[in-house]
């Protein structure tokens, strides 16, 4: 069983993910690591180039983080050499000519076993494979993106004056969401500080994106992100399907919410009846304090 | 222009989707299908430009089984101008639709071809990528944003921190993550008129495209598990609540 494992870069250190996958890869037998070099991600650049690789070394298997360029990536290279592709998946093992993953389906609201034949891409969520312990750091093969294959040109970034240092959505252990209930962007800083101080990510339901108080990109749910952290909080959020579609496997949910009946109490492990302005400050002190004395 | 949609029809985002008996699929019963959201998204962005220059064509596409033309005739009352069937009743594989899907275009020769960043009952990611490559176009992914100028469009991607901007010659594809408004809701006149449109159709068999491509083989489907039963905390102050949950939530959960 050979694996090729494509590895990502944030800054200067190798993704979380990458890592994760790289062990994965070690236990299921041979592994390559290769990371590919170009200014920024482009789909026929990097699709290119990492054809070339695959069709050179004939990995039965090709692993890469389903961040947002490493599915983008995984799905076009998978198209190109005719090879199965499952995208996001949360858990690999191999077995008799093919990859058995675990995947969601139909928007998260159903878990699948899948029978993946090989030659196969699978992109796997960051976090889903959990990493004993780091060891050392895996050697990586570096390949150049094919700048000869690129037909789009880069215009510019358009940066967003916002969350700026906190943890990436996706990677955080802890998520403090806001919802409707929180009434206007000029409160979220009752959100912002309770994730600060739980060291987590911020995120939002989708009326709070809707209504423009946050950037798209905070969304959490059926269209937004789909988040696994050990703790979910969720602020004056009412639990539509299709917000638990983004959260219910969490490990554990927190949620404040004034009404007794909010659909959110039913999946809430910790459900808090309360008015947020009242509580969400003072349990911002709690966990402080609770902080300062451990 | 000519703007092309491939859309799916997939159950609703209200379903509470439930697994069939045999635990390979999900239970057929009280599902009501609907486009998927992205592709809504994709149709809404579309009609968004043809809202400001009206001699923009719409047209939607989808490859699937005879009860998805009502999911074309909704994207026709939203106000799209034209829809076509390609009918497969059996699941075709992912990387045959995309075949299929470059045949249609390559007959109707749109400038835009705007997918779903995902269908929500397969929540690949694929088949947009894929039709991208099948046509050899580039294509980018995630947009939530078309400019379009002579003869190239550029595509605002959101990422980490805010949008990549990239301009691709037309004809190009994008994935689409979200439109700038909410999909719109079909008008009373969107509905009488989508009820007149002739919705072509063509089987499958007669693309004459090669079937041949790997399949996804589903071992079982669970549904994810059971969650309730927590606690509720509810009497006394803010303050005698906050410290009683931090409580909790290190020495029960132990997660602080
Ligand atoms: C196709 C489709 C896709 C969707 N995708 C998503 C998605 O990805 N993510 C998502 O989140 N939604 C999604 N939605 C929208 C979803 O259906 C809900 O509309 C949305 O989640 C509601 O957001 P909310 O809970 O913030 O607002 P509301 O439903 O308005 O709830 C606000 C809550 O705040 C509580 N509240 C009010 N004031 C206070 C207070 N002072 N203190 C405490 N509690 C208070 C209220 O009791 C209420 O429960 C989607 C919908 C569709 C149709
Ligand atoms: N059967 C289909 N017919 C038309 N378009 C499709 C079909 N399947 C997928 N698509 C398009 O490809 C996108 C991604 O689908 P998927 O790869 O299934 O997640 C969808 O949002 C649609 O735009």
């Amino acid at each position: 069983m050979r694996t090729l494992v494509v590895a990502e870069r944030k800054a200067s250190d190798l993704r979380r993910v990458s890592l994760e996958i790289a062990a994965k890869a070690k236990e299921l037998g041979d592994v390559g690591v290769v990371e590919i070099k170009g200014e920024r991600y482009s789909p026929l650049a990097y699709t290119t180039a990492l054809a070339k690789k695959i069709e050179a070394d004939k990995p039965d298997l090709v692993l890469i983080g389903a961040t947002l360029n490493g599915r983008d990536l995984a799905a076009r290279v998978a198209a190109r050499l005719g090879h199965a592709y499952a995208a996001d998946v949360t858990a690999v093992a191999v077995g008799s000519g093919a990859a058995l993953v675990d995947r969601p389906m139909y928007a998260g609201k159903v878990r699948a076993k899948v029978r993946v034949p090989l030659p196969a891409v699978v992109s796997v969520r960051p976090g889903a494979l959990p990493l004993k312990d780091a060891g050392p750091t895996p050697q990586t093969e570096a390949i150049d993106a094919d700048a000869s294959a690129e037909k789009l040109q880069f215009v510019k970034f358009a940066e967003v004056a916002s969350s700026g240092k906190r943890v990436s959505l996706a990677e955080a252990r802890v998520v403090v969401s806001g919802g409707r209930g929180l009434k206007g962007p000029e409160n979220w800083h009752l959100v912002e500080d309770l994730a600060d101080a739980l060291g987590g990510a911020v995120g939002a339901s989708r009326a709070v994106t809707d209504a423009g108080w946050r950037p798209n990109e905070e969304q959490v749910g059926q269209t937004g992100k789909t988040v696994t952290p050990d703790l979910y909080v969720a602020l004056g959020i009412s639990g539509a399907i299709q917000h638990l579609a983004g959260m219910t496997s969490s490990k554990v949910i927190v949620a404040v919410n004034k009404d007794p009946d909010a659909d959110i109490f039913k999946i809430a492990d910790y459900g808090v009846v309360a008015d947020v302005f009242e509580f969400v400050p003072a349990f911002t002190e709690a966990v402080k304090k609770q902080r300062a004395s451990s | 222009m000519k703007i092309l949609i491939p859309l799916k029809q997939v159950p609703d985002s209200t379903v509470r989707v439930k697994v069939a008996p045999d635990g390979k699929r999900i239970a057929a019963d009280g599902i009501t299908w609907s486009i998927s959201p992205y592709d809504e998204y994709a149709i809404e962005m579309a009609l968004e430009r043809k809202d400001s220059d009206p001699s923009t064509i719409v047209a939607v596409v989808t490859v699937g089984p005879a009860r998805s033309r009502d999911a074309l005739r909704q994207a026709l009352a939203m106000g799209c101008d034209e829809a076509s069937l390609v009918l497969a009743e059996e699941e075709v594989a992912p990387l045959a639709v995309a075949r299929a899907l470059a045949k249609v275009v390559q007959d109707a020769k749109p400038d835009l071809v705007l997918c779903g960043k995902q269908a929500s009952d397969d929540d690949q990611g694929f088949v947009g990528p894929a039709l991208a490559e099948v046509l050899g176009w580039a294509h980018v992914s995630t947009i939530t944003k078309v400019v379009v100028s002579e003869g190239a469009a550029e595509l605002w991607r959101e990422v980490e921190g805010g949008h990549e901007v990239w301009k691709a010659t037309l004809p190009a594809l994008a994935t689409v993550h979200k439109s700038e408004k909410e999909p719109r809701y079909p008008s009373l006149p969107g509905i009488m008129k989508a009820k007149k449109k002739e919705i072509p159709e063509r089987p499958f068999a007669s693309l004459g495209i090669d079937a041949n491509a790997p399949k996804l083989e589903i071992v079982s489907l669970e549904p994810p598990p059971a969650r309730g039963g927590g606690k509720i905390l509810k009497d006394g102050d803010a303050k005698a609540l906050a410290e009683r949950l931090a409580t909790s939530l290190r020495d029960e959960a132990k997660v602080l």
